[in-house]
């Protein structure tokens, strides 16, 4: 005790001080731990188990879990569907995203509307939305169907969701996209303004035009906004589910990883199953995170 | 080179008019539905006013008639409110003391706990999903309010923590130095100086807490077994899912479940812009 006086060189006031710190952080520590980091082990080791209400007890099964759902042709294909899901949903959200930045990164007189109306998406609940997009897609009276036969792109109407795998896939992603890319917008947005001004006025003074500078000077620059971006997509893809369960429900053809746990888990109430497939699919969102850090980030140093 | 600026003003105008109409037609698109009869929101081709313009729907849904669709919705509604809501104040309360020893205090083991939060804030829905329900089922808290709240805030909790930590971590120290003069000690500093300089970050963090919360389906739908908790997203997904309520009625409950969110990201994106770009830088 003294020691730690003699070392700081002066006296400190408050011996309740040191416990502080653990006080004030007691209640996160609390929950995180009992219902953050306790529950991730328990799915961690129990997918090693034979975890099934209807078949008691609790027992050790070694692989037998991540057995079953490799040769389970549903967890196949909820695995392929997801794989669409993320390309679709990762690619889309990144290009919209970028463009709206860049639009964003503008001082205009309409910025302030454009940014609340950009926005809002992002703020509604994904259900509702697909409740409302359920109706655009509607195949006797959606609006989609409406205005492409009024433009002269189909003859007649469609069935959008439900019939073509890829198309329905397609179709509810888009409605993820269009929740998910503001928030990719505004942390390409973040990067964007990071980049120092002069080196675009350097630029300009050696006659670069403008697509020459987007190449040279933003594109580069901008990696590490893009990076953080297209995890953020690519993780709320690879959980997709409240757009399938609203627009496509327990259907095959356009059910995602994350439904296919639900039902295996809460519908087939085969708990041990359920954890081994949200295992993998944890170590596919770690995995397929750091293959797009991997490739897209770069560090940057102004 | 007068004609080529006036094409590229008219060329940035079309971009900018595409990204609003595909921000905003789908919202559009509900009201209209939702202001117009059955007939009216079935014409082929679409009408993009609504003809004939009835507040029927609305109407239908005040019809508080028990077991009607009105009552169930209100009392989603209110359920989302109350589980949104009190997680956000719980989340906001801890995240505020915790934010604030991380960001000022020097104590043993202060990177480790900090990584091990941080580092829930990339774990997947999938990791904590099942165990969840079983703990909660476990203690009974499966269908109440309690158990909801208290899952709600585990998982917003690492989301606050950072942008309240960025916040205060940008806020100088010489603000509280002149309290410490005063002989005050750390949690009157946190109370008198660093929430009062702070409001715009909390303000940004309880707001996008809470839409988060309002925003939950797949817990709840796991959590809670009947209208006793069910909160709005749930409801409304089953009704959907029954095809018996009529998609102009449908579209009037999507647009009143969306009124609270909507307004909120209308009125006050200026913190959900501030508070999404504090988390992002570094």
């Amino acid at each position: 005790m003294s020691g730690e006086r003699t070392r700081t060189g002066r006296k400190r006031p408050r011996r309740r001080g040191r416990f502080l710190p653990y006080i004030l952080l007691s209640p996160l520590i609390l929950f995180i731990g009992a219902l953050a980091l306790y529950p991730t082990i328990v799915t961690t080791v129990q997918a090693f188990f034979t975890v099934d209400p209807l078949n008691p007890p609790t027992r050790f099964a070694g692989l037998a879990n991540f057995r079953a759902l490799l040769h389970n042709p549903f967890v196949r294909q909820s695995a392929a569907n997801t794989l669409l899901y993320i390309v679709v949903g990762v690619g889309l959200s990144t290009l919209f995203g970028l463009g709206i930045a860049l639009m964003l990164q503008r001082r205009s007189r309409w910025r302030g509307v454009i940014v609340a109306l950009v926005v809002l998406p992002w703020a509604l609940p994904a259900v509702i939305e697909a409740v409302i997009w359920g109706w655009i897609y509607d195949p006797t009276f959606g609006v989609l169907n409406s205005l492409l036969k009024s433009m002269g792109l189909i003859n007649s109407y469609h069935v959008w969701i439900g019939i073509g795998r890829i198309v329905s896939i397609v179709l509810i992603e888009l409605v993820q996209v269009w929740q998910i890319t503001p928030l990719a917008a505004l942390l390409i947005l973040a990067a964007l303004q990071s980049i120092p001004q002069e080196l675009y006025e350097a630029a300009r003074v050696d006659g670069a035009g403008r697509w020459e500078m987007f190449k040279r000077i933003t594109l580069p620059l901008v990696r590490p906004g893009l990076a953080v971006a297209m995890v953020e997509s690519l993780i709320l893809s690879l959980n997709v589910f409240d757009q399938v369960y609203v627009l496509n429900g327990f259907a095959p053809g356009g059910a995602s990883i994350m439904l296919q746990t639900y039902q295996i888990s809460f519908n087939n109430l085969n708990f041990g199953q359920g954890y081994a497939l949200s295992l993998l699919a944890t170590f596919a969102t770690m995995l397929l995170s750091l293959l797009i850090l991997a490739v897209v980030y770069r560090r940057v140093e102004f | 080179m007068g004609g080529r600026s006036a094409l590229r003003r008219v060329g940035r105008g079309v971009l900018i008019a595409v990204i609003l109409v595909w921000s905003a037609f789908p919202i559009y698109w509900a009201l209209n539905t939702s202001f117009t009869t059955l007939n009216g929101a079935q014409a082929v081709p679409a009408h993009f006013l609504p003809s004939p313009f009835t507040v029927h729907n609305y109407r239908t849904l005040l019809n508080q008639t028990s077991g009607g669709v009105g009552s169930q919705f209100w009392r989603s509604f209110l359920n989302a409110a109350i589980e949104a809501g009190l997680a956000t104040v719980l989340t906001v309360a801890i995240a505020l003391f915790a934010a604030y020893a991380f960001a000022r205090l020097e104590f043993r083991g202060k990177r480790i706990i900090l990584v091990a939060v941080l580092a829930t804030l990339l774990l997947p829905v999938y990791a904590t999903l099942i165990p969840l329900y079983r703990i909660m089922s476990s203690v009974h808290l499966v269908n109440t309010y309690l158990g909801i709240i208290l899952v709600y805030t585990s998982g917003f909790l690492p989301l606050a923590i950072w942008i309240m930590y960025n916040y205060f971590a940008s806020v100088p120290r010489e603000l509280e130095e002149a309290a410490f003069v005063d002989g005050a000690t750390p949690v009157m500093a946190l109370w008198r100086v660093m929430i009062p300089v702070s409001m715009p970050g909390i303000a940004a963090t309880s707001i996008i807490v809470f839409l988060i919360g309002w925003a939950q389906f797949i817990f709840p739908l796991v959590l809670s077994s009947d209208l006793a908790t069910q909160p709005v997203t749930v409801v409304v997904a089953a009704l959907y899912g029954q095809r018996i309520v009529p998609f102009t009625l449908l579209n009037a409950i999507g647009v009143l479940a969306a009124a609270l969110p909507g307004i909120i990201a209308l009125v006050l994106n200026r913190y959900i812009v501030q508070g999404v770009m504090a988390g992002s830088i570094k």
